[in-house]
């Protein structure tokens, strides 16, 4: 090892869990959740987890947005409803059997429709950008409500087909199949993980998290900030419409409901419960979020009450949401 | 001498009032001028116009004689024009390494490198290096910034603009808020910088500005009342009744 990469590796932050560690433990998890429809057979518990991937890997899209480029966006649940109806679209009235072909028009369409709404976000920052993101959502939402010959409106998009799931050459089983479509999520969440785990922490992730820490800064270090804070924008909505286009398989149904604003804050909830900046923190806040959601629906119908009082506690008391965690036990563990 | 940078007839008014009033300049290679004047004299508005901050009411900016009048911040800074700003602007939760990093990054180019770490650019670690080295703030790499103490913070932001390979460097009050001792090594190292870049001083303390500047212009209500080395404007009335005002 040279001099400059041993001052390199000074310079990292140091005191973060050596890396073998952390593929090991990741490894760990990922066998755990790829057994887990094997050991606990219950197709409701299958569903729930496939569930938790789906809403963490929209999650972790939104954190690239919050906790990288420093934007708010209230309503990037409206862009895995795009990317959800136009795969469900593209298999009820092109291919009914073409599943990769239709996450990819899924992504694509999503990506055509960010694209100009990007262009104008870009232009703003701060609460701007976050009202923007609310009027663009809540139009895509009035679309999909009042589009009733394409969108079935109210009733929602039913009748999606459940196209055969290949996987490296195998087939899995049909969408239908919950396992079948569990495994297909799980590695669509993983592969989408490290790819963006990947990204964010390249040269290009750092430009992101430069516009995040001063903007004018970065225009004034020679940033493009707004062509950069596009790029981000669009990967965002990119990894949102995958996780749109699992839904879609996953529930076999869309309704307006899911693109409302108050799904949206829901989404902004699991990332702030499972602390920014991370990646990995949006997806155990999903986790932790659907898993209250179904808990005490099962108790109340008024479970949204009891989600937000579990928000406001972890707001005042875990201000880093559960990431911030790890932080609380080292500090403990030296006191 | 070469002339890098120059404007000609540059205004610059905020409704009705002009902060800059007809003002031409020109900054040379290798030299340090100083632009001094009163509190509100257009000082820093001048050099927001001049670096993209603020767009200008009519004139025109003139680098190495091309028109660059309101040309985007980012666009600048790759010609060469960097600066720092008189409140610290640096990015507060990133390393002072990660600080000087990007700005290297940005200048030397791979910031579309997406699927290599940010650490693997080598020739930018190198340049990075050498400008932490340089302005002695190598012991302090791994220091999140926000954790620096304020005279720190300021050279880590004049290392930042360094870090842009500028021809020329607009300082505006580096030594605000520093105590004797810091402003006494920060002005050396200004002097310094004069080496390979031309350097634009905004500054307050008369003992850096006399000792320091090659040439001083005065500005007072947004207009050029003085220029020449420090110590013709240390004799000249124009300047005097500017700072004392009429007796």
């Amino acid at each position: 090892m040279s001099k400059m990469d041993d001052r390199m590796s000074q310079a990292g932050s140091g005191k973060k869990t050596p890396y073998r560690l952390r593929i090991v433990a990741l490894l760990i998890l990922v066998a755990c959740l790829a057994l887990f429809p094997f050991v606990v057979t219950n197709r409701f518990y299958i569903s729930l987890v496939n569930e938790m991937l789906i809403y963490g890997l929209l999650a972790m899209s939104l954190d690239v947005l919050l906790g990288y480029t420093g934007l708010l966006s209230f309503m990037h649940n409206a862009y895995l409803g795009i990317g959800a109806y136009v795969v469900g679209l593209f298999l009820i009235h092109i291919s009914p059997s073409s599943l990769w072909l239709a996450i990819l028009a899924g992504v694509a369409a999503t990506s055509i429709i960010a694209l100009p709404v990007g262009w104008v976000q870009v232009r703003t920052g701060g609460l701007a950008f976050a009202l923007l993101t609310l009027a663009f959502g809540m139009m895509f939402y009035t679309i999909v409500w009042k589009w009733y010959d394409l969108t079935g409106g109210d009733d929602g998009l039913m009748g999606v087909p459940h196209p055969d799931i290949h996987l490296g050459g195998i087939v899995l089983g049909h969408s239908g199949s919950p396992t079948a479509m569990y495994l297909l999520t799980l590695s669509m969440v993983l592969i989408c993980f490290l790819v963006t785990w990947r990204i964010m922490h390249s040269p290009f992730g750092a430009v992101l998290e430069a516009i995040r820490e001063n903007e004018e800064r970065a225009s004034f270090v020679g940033i493009n900030v707004r062509r950069y804070k596009l790029y981000g924008w669009m990967y965002a909505c990119m990894l949102a419409s995958v996780s749109g286009g699992l839904f879609i398989l996953y529930r076999g149904y869309i309704g307006p409901t899911t693109m409302s604003a108050f799904a949206g804050a829901g989404v902004l909830m699991m990332v702030l419960v499972g602390g920014m900046g991370s990646l990995w923190g949006p997806i155990i806040g999903a986790g932790i979020f659907i898993f209250i959601q179904d808990y005490i629906s099962t108790m109340t119908e008024h479970w949204e009450l009891f989600v937000g009082m579990v928000v406001i506690l972890l707001v005042l008391f875990m201000p880093r949401g559960f990431v911030g965690l790890g932080d609380y036990v080292t500090r403990f563990r030296k006191e | 001498m070469t002339t890098i940078l120059r404007t000609k007839g540059l205004h610059k008014h905020f409704g009705g009032v002009l902060a800059v009033n007809d003002v031409d300049a020109e900054f040379k290679a290798n030299r340090l001028r100083s632009i001094i004047g009163p509190n509100g004299a257009g000082k820093t508005t001048f050099v927001n116009v001049i670096t993209g901050k603020l767009p200008a009411s009519s004139g025109t900016v003139l680098f190495e004689d091309r028109d660059i009048t309101n040309r985007p911040p980012h666009r600048l800074v790759r010609l060469g024009i960097c600066r720092t700003f008189q409140i610290t602007s640096i990015f507060m939760g990133l390393t002072v390494y990660e600080n000087v990093r990007i700005a290297a990054q940005s200048e030397m180019g791979g910031s579309f490198r997406i699927f290599s770490a940010k650490q693997s650019l080598k020739s930018v670690n190198k340049k990075t290096w050498e400008i932490l080295d340089r302005l002695g703030l190598t012991d302090k790499a791994g220091v999140p910034s926000n954790n620096l103490a304020h005279g720190d913070q300021r050279l880590l932001e004049v290392a930042m603009a360094l870090a842009g390979d500028p021809k020329i460097l607009f300082l505006d009050e580096p030594t605000a808020g520093m105590s004797p001792a810091e402003t006494e090594h920060i002005a050396r190292l200004i002097k310094g910088l004069t080496d390979t870049v031309a350097v634009v001083l905004i500054e307050h303390d008369m003992d850096v500005v006399m000792s320091i500047s090659d040439e001083i212009t005065v500005l007072n209500q947004g207009s050029i009342i003085a220029e020449g080395p420090p110590r013709e404007i240390q004799e000249n009335e124009l300047v005097k009744e500017a700072y004392l005002g009429h007796a």
